[in-house]
């Protein structure tokens, strides 16, 4: 059937390639869909992102460095670096601290527990835009959290304690307020997600290793120190990867809650493709500074934290 | 840390104290959703002054019937429905048979196509998305469910990919050569053997895909120019409309989704995650 039945002669390097071919056409048939879709809609852009932030015309045309040494000469670039290492770094350390409780707390056996777990789970499905539309919601001027610091402040007085609260509008205040509200309206969404990989990790430790632990006389805290949390590190390894990647893209809620407040590196890429300023150019080399910031900060977890040779993924 | 609760000891407490730090979770998880829901039929003069009434006591529902008669529900839920489906399929039968294909390479290959995966992630969705909608226009797609569809084909298959990758490996070769050697033919063996082990992975695949189209905002703003998908609705809603307004769309777009996660999550054993984590 084929025109090569036997190794030919030129084939010593593709020969094998050809026959692994021929030996696996279900494969190759199956996964050339996928092949394709990825290098048509997601490596071509990639590659066209990154042609076109070194060849901006204004300086020059291709190859030239010229849009990132403007990047960094930019104080509202470097402003959105900051913000986006401070936001990502907040959400990922609420993200993963809430997200073990939430965990420990469903392994747990207590009445209720299937009930529990379905409301906690309940954010999973609520869309980033409208988790940025409640944020605004409870962390305006006239918002909820204001309201129940003035209670609280109320309460306080009380008991003696005067406690002056000056309502302030969040989202508009700007520096680490507006920040945390990003961090905030981030992790109500995602801590489902977060708490069901680490709950998927809790459940995978056999009972026996804990019973094991335990008449070896470990107490709570060596048992979770030593045992827990050693055997959990591939799933806290896969949620802080799979958590970072996007905290560090963060786009929607940034637009809605912090706006024109504190930009982050997504809304800065957003602005600069928008009309007023309408440059793809600087648009992409921020685009790329922001994957190489994900792929530092995910090379380093991975080096300081996980260690060489144990890489999950 | 105990991972079960223990009946002995100094326990009442204790189980107070816990009772009262999962209620406490329950209202953070819960509240958004409430403030939501009460905002969204707030008579007007409830938003003013300086602290929000936590109930309200005069419901109205003005708001509702205006987002509803004014055309800003209705067209933007089929889209989005329609297009979460599309997505969906599309997702499912691009992924699953990649997957496959992926899992039976060696594994050093298998590693270095799953960290690939994991790192187009890494790249700003803006930037592809906003190339993709360059050649989309050129195509015609703007504006089209199909074309959206697609571009959330894109953003979902590396994800889903790698949670399928875990699953196909976890099932041992020996199963697919006691079928090949009870006479099954390869395909045969795929349909009847491997896609019914890989199932809770593919309702797991699936739901994820639903998800992401539904929520999905930027390619969504990228590729319409004329009909909204229900988060475009919201951010409309967020950039102009009044504040109750925006809680009602929210609301309908957040309804649906509680009821399918309410019933899903049931299936969605965290188990099924864990292919993807030995991958």
């Amino acid at each position: 059937m084929s025109d090569r039945a036997t190794p030919s002669r030129p084939g010593s390097l593709l020969g094998p390639g050809a026959a692994w071919i021929r030996a696996h056409t279900l494969e190759v048939a199956l996964a050339a869909p996928l092949v394709g879709y990825l290098l048509l809609l997601t490596a071509a852009p990639i590659v066209e992102t990154v042609r076109l932030s070194l060849s901006a015309p204004l300086d020059g045309g291709f190859p030239s460095l010229g849009r990132y040494r403007a990047l960094l000469a930019s104080d509202l670039f470097r402003a959105a670096l900051r913000n986006t290492v401070i936001v990502a770094l907040l959400s990922l350390v609420l993200e993963i601290g809430l997200g073990l409780l939430v965990a420990l707390t469903l392994h747990r056996r207590f009445p209720l527990r299937g009930l529990v777990r379905t409301l906690v789970l309940m954010p999973l499905g609520v869309p980033t835009v409208v988790s940025a539309a409640v944020m605004l919601l409870v962390f305006s001027r006239a918002g909820y959290l204001n309201g129940l610091l003035l209670a609280a402040a109320d309460g306080l007085a009380l008991i003696g304690v005067h406690w002056r609260f000056e309502p302030v509008g969040w989202t508009v205040a700007g520096g680490w307020r507006t920040l945390f509200t990003v961090a905030v309206a981030d992790t109500w969404k995602v801590l489902p997600v977060v708490s069901l990989i680490l709950l998927a990790g809790l459940q995978a430790i056999p009972e026996e290793v804990e019973e094991a632990a335990k008449v070896d006389g470990a107490t709570g805290w060596g048992r979770a120190r030593h045992v827990v949390l050693p055997l959990l590190a591939p799933y806290l390894t896969v949620a802080v990867i799979l958590r970072a990647i996007d905290a560090f893209r963060i786009f929607e809620v940034a637009l809605v809650l912090a706006g024109r407040v504190e930009p982050v590196l997504g809304t800065y890429i957003w602005g600069r493709y928008a009309p007023p300023t309408s440059d793809p150019y600087t648009a992409a080399a921020g685009a790329v500074v922001l994957f190489l910031l994900i792929l530092g900060f995910v090379s380093l977890y991975l080096r300081l934290v996980v260690g060489r040779g144990e890489a999950v993924a | 840390m105990t991972v079960r609760a223990r009946s002995d000891g100094p326990g009442a407490i204790r189980r107070v104290l816990f009772g009262a730090w999962v209620t406490a979770c329950v209202a953070a998880a819960l509240f958004p959703i409430f403030v939501l829901v009460m905002v969204s039929v707030a008579p007007g003069a409830a938003l003013f002054g300086e602290r929000p009434a936590l109930i309200v006591t005069a419901p109205t529902f003005r708001f509702w019937r205006a987002v509803v008669e004014g055309g800003d529900l209705w067209a933007p839920l089929v889209k989005s429905l329609t297009v979460a489906v599309l997505t969906t399929i599309g997702a499912l039968a691009v992924a699953a048979p990649g997957a496959y294909a992926i899992a039976k390479l060696p594994v050093a290959a298998r590693r270095g196509v799953v960290v690939s995966l994991l790192v187009t992630r890494m790249f700003p969705e803006l930037t592809i998305g906003v190339s993709v909608a360059t050649r989309f226009a050129q195509l015609g797609l703007t504006d089209t469910y199909w074309g959206l569809a697609l571009a959330h084909v894109t953003g979902v298959l590396p994800f889903i990919a790698w949670i399928l990758v875990g699953a196909f490996e976890a099932i041992p070769s020996d199963v697919e050569a006691a079928a090949s050697i009870d006479g099954a033919s390869r395909l045969a063996t795929l349909r009847r053997v491997v896609l019914p082990m890989t199932a809770p992975a593919l309702a797991v695949a699936a739901l994820f895909a639903w998800l992401y189209s539904w929520n999905e905002f930027l390619y969504a703003r990228l590729l319409t120019t004329s009909q909204n998908t229900l988060p475009l609705q919201v951010f409309q809603a967020i950039d102009r409309g009044t504040r109750q307004q925006m809680a009602a769309v929210a609301v309908a777009l957040v309804i649906p989704i509680l009821g399918i996660v309410a019933v899903l999550q049931r299936h969605l054993r965290p188990g099924a995650l864990a292919g993807a984590i030995r991958g």
